[in-house]
């Protein structure tokens, strides 16, 4: 119970937990459609009371804005992270389990997608099919599981050769078996730990693209509101710095949350604490 | 004293050591004279009046071209930043003033026959090309023949009737036409229909011509070099027609493609000219301020211009006209001019912007900004909102021109959806979008915008006349929208030779499409252009994109 006094553990939930209580409340909070202009515009944060943040230069407000926003960086952060690791540990298992001509070939195919930066792709992909929440979550899905494939295989191959693993083999246990019931449990510390920082770096993406002007037309997102933002760098710079504040709390929230658990379920620091 | 600092500046040249020079002499001026430099403490909003009273010769400007053009080769592709280095560089057979009226540039005079089939146009003496050669009637001759019948897209379009092109003597060519053509006279700009040297030419492979990028022409500016990626320089023309001119010396285009780097460009001094809104809307409200800089929407009475929604009339919702008024009565157009457009928009009344004077018609029916008649029209169309607040869904695809663009469309999107439309803002790439839009004609509501040019058949007829419905020509009418009406008065005004009568064609068009509300227009551009306050005359133009820059000079007094 002690180690989990990890303090940038307990400060990594705390502030995810803010962002995914403002994700679950901006509906009720704010009902209105976030992109409706309801203030004049340029309002600098606590110079209207309707809109403690401020408004945008198009007068929307900057408040409803970063709770909807929330919706949508978490929803992109979650879901294309779970797309990554279904490729990635499913590649990563198949490979490390199975080695030979089945790893060659999905390695092959893991270092053709690693060569091509992750970022471009997911730009190309969204340019290709059309930018909506779906084809983004994908878009980011498909450009992120490289590292995980890498990071399971090195697991399983360690794993395999080790004795529980023999002999349950000996035993007759089925591949499914060993490789769901015995290698990936034991795998799981690793997986779990690199899981905040890909769903951290979904969000980063999301932001880049919705900053290109890729993003969901349809959806304020933390990403386009920095964008809209950049066209008054000069003037109103508190409209990129109010939601980029947002990204980069959530951001390293989910990093101290990732190395927090890398800490206390990791068997050798945990030997070491107590 | 001040010749001495032009004759510096032209001989070491350096944009720099120009600028030093500039505030030394500032400072010397205001030391000697003190009080007597006035120091405007108010906007600049206005140049200062075009004059060359008092003009001195010298000095050198570094302008500013966005994005860099794919080609100086204009009489190709017409881009507005290729049309911005080529006019500096090849003058036309006319140019054109604020006021639209033609003034004579390689042509002195001209005169039609009484039926409008018989053009003269009486050429300039002692006109030379950048090399040396002299320019004679055989240059234009040569073009009318090659450039203006294969490959510039105005002369293509507006000169279908020309019979022939005859030179008589060095001086003088007289075009042949078979059916009268009155938009001429508006169309002999140096972009629309382009002289070209037909030593350097004739008998070549005009699209890839070797002199298309490394152009020599006869206007004021010779062309020196362009490094991709960083400068265009052109200097002075010393053999230039109109003696004493042009004033400045050099004339250099820096390329900057980020919008905060050319705002940085403006204010540090770096560049001195900028023009159709080369920074953001909010640092163009910031330089007003500014007590060196001007921010000016003059000069573009010939390069007006509206953005409009193309309802496509074969969609059954959007054919009723009914749904297309609530379109208009639900958007407050007023608003998106102020929040998106940062002001440099008006409203538009019709297809036709209020700066193309000659031709707009005021008194066309108006859709004011009113939710409940859009309401009560959708209401009337058929279209009552259901028990999920929605009345009918409906996609709306913006042109992908940029940030302004987009969140127009998400103005827009916004409005209709506060009267029950439940809009989805679709974001193309530009290549689908306009394969959607002009060759599959598959769209529901797109946004799109158009310059109205000197005259209505060079930019609006194309919009609204049914037989210039043509699949896979973008800008080219797309709503399907057809009236036999609109079309007998395009029709009369292409050979129409009385020029009243012409312009009561166009107008009683812009009455008919805003009744029928062929295309839902939103508002006027009100392009902008920032400049140094010491630069004179760059305004004296139709289009400030296509100011050859001949008289524009340096006014240390300012």
């Amino acid at each position: 119970m002690k180690r989990l006094l990890h303090p940038p553990l307990i400060l990594g939930t705390i502030v995810l937990a803010g962002v995914v209580v403002m994700a679950l409340l901006a509906q009720r909070l704010f009902p209105g459609d976030p992109m409706d202009m309801v203030a004049v515009p340029f309002t600098w944060p606590g110079q209207d009371e309707t809109v403690p943040l401020g408004s945008d230069l198009m007068g929307r407000d900057l408040l409803a804005g970063i709770f909807h926003g929330a919706r949508v960086s978490l929803l992109v952060g979650a879901s294309a992270a779970t797309i990554a690791l279904t490729i990635g540990v499913t590649i990563g298992a198949i490979s490390g389990f199975y080695g030979g001509a089945a790893d060659a070939a999905l390695g092959r195919i893991t270092e053709f997608f690693q060569t091509i930066p992750a970022f471009l792709l997911a730009v190309i992909l969204v340019a290709i099919m059309r930018p909506s929440i779906g084809t983004i979550i994908l878009a980011l899905g498909i450009s992120s599981w490289t590292g995980v494939a890498r990071l399971v295989r090195a697991e399983f191959l360690t794993l395999r050769e080790r004795e529980f693993v023999r002999a349950s083999e000996a035993l007759g246990a089925s591949d499914l078996h060993l490789i769901t019931r015995e290698i990936l449990p034991n795998a799981l510390t690793p997986i779990l730990a690199s899981t905040g920082i890909l769903v951290a770096q979904a969000i980063l993406s999301e932001a880049g693209l919705s900053f290109l002007g890729l993003g969901d037309p349809n959806l304020i997102s933390w990403g386009s509101m920095i964008g809209i933002g950049r066209d008054a760098l000069r003037t109103g710079w508190y409209m990129s710095a109010i939601p980029g504040a947002a990204i980069m709390l959530t951001v390293v929230a989910l990093n101290f949350l990732s190395d927090g658990l890398h800490a206390v379920l990791s068997p050798r620091t945990s030997l070491r604490n107590a | 004293m001040k010749k001495t600092h032009t004759d510096t500046a032209a001989t070491n040249g350096r944009g720099l050591d120009r600028r030093t020079f500039i505030e030394l002499t500032g400072a010397l001026l205001g030391s000697t004279v003190l009080g007597g430099v006035p120091h405007a403490a108010h906007a600049l909003d206005k140049a200062l009046p075009n004059t060359i009273d008092g003009a001195v010769k010298g000095g050198t400007l570094d302008a500013l071209i966005h994005p860099e053009p794919p080609t100086l080769a204009s009489f190709i592709n017409t881009s507005t930043p290729g049309r911005a280095v080529f006019s500096k560089i090849f003058d036309g057979l006319l140019d054109y003033g604020p006021d639209l009226a033609p003034r004579p540039q390689l042509a002195e005079s001209w005169e039609t026959s009484k039926d409008g089939l018989v053009w003269t146009l009486h050429l300039r003496k002692n006109v030379f090309w950048h090399d040396g050669t002299p320019f004679t009637s055989a240059d234009v001759k040569f073009s009318a023949d090659v450039i203006w019948k294969k490959y510039a897209p105005t002369a293509r379009r507006v000169l279908r009737h020309l019979a022939s092109a005859e030179a008589p003597d060095e001086h003088t060519i007289v075009l042949t036409l078979t059916q009268s053509t009155p938009v001429l006279i508006n169309a002999l700009d140096a972009v629309a229909a382009p002289v070209l040297p037909k030593h350097l030419y004739e008998g070549t492979d005009v699209p890839n011509n070797p002199h298309n990028n490394a152009p020599i022409g006869t206007g004021p500016f010779v062309f020196k070099e362009w490094v991709r990626g960083s400068h265009i320089a052109l200097e002075r023309f010393d053999k230039y027609w109109q003696p004493g001119r042009p004033f400045l010396n050099k004339l250099t285009w820096k390329i900057i493609t980020d919008v905060a780097g050319r705002a940085n460009a403006l204010e540090t001094g770096v560049v001195q000219y900028g023009e159709r809104n080369p920074v953001t809307f909010a640092d163009a409200d910031r330089f007003k301020t500014s007590d060196k800089l001007i921010v000016s929407t003059e000069g573009y009475n010939g390069f007006s211009g509206t953005l409009w929604l193309i309802p496509n009339w074969r969609d059954p919702i959007l054919s009723n006209f009914k749904v297309r008024a609530a379109i208009l009565h639900a958007i407050d157009r007023q608003l998106l001019t102020k929040t998106v457009w940062g002001g440099y928009a008006v409203p538009a009344t019709g297809p036709v912007s209020s700066l193309l004077k000659p031709f707009y018609e005021p008194a066309t029916p108006q859709y004011a900004f009113d939710k409940k008649k859009a309401e009560a029209l959708l209401d009337e169309a058929g279209f009552p909102k259901k028990a999920d607040g929605w009345r009918f869904k409906l996609t709306h695809d913006f042109i992908p021109f940029g940030d302004d663009y987009r969140r127009t469309g998400e103005f827009v999107r916004q409005a209709l959806r506060a009267v029950g439309i439940d809009v989805e803002l679709r974001s193309l790439d530009l290549a689908t979008w306009t394969k959607n839009v002009f060759t599959d004609y598959n769209f529901q509501l797109v946004s799109s915008w158009g310059i109205n040019w000197q005259d209505p058949q060079l930019g609006i007829e194309q919009h609204f006349w049914s037989k210039a419905e043509s699949k896979g020509t973008p800008w080219f009418n797309a709503s399907g929208y057809a009236s036999q009406e609109v079309d007998a008065l395009f029709e009369d005004a292409q050979g129409q030779t009385d020029a009243d009568k012409r312009i009561a064609d166009y107008k009683q068009v812009q009455k008919i499409v805003q009744r029928d509300l062929a295309r839902l227009d939103l508002f006027e551009f009100r392009w902008f252009g920032v400049w140094d306050k010491r630069l004179r005359n760059v305004t004296d133009t139709f289009d400030h994109s296509q100011n050859n820059f001949a008289h524009v000079w340096w006014d240390q007094t300012a």
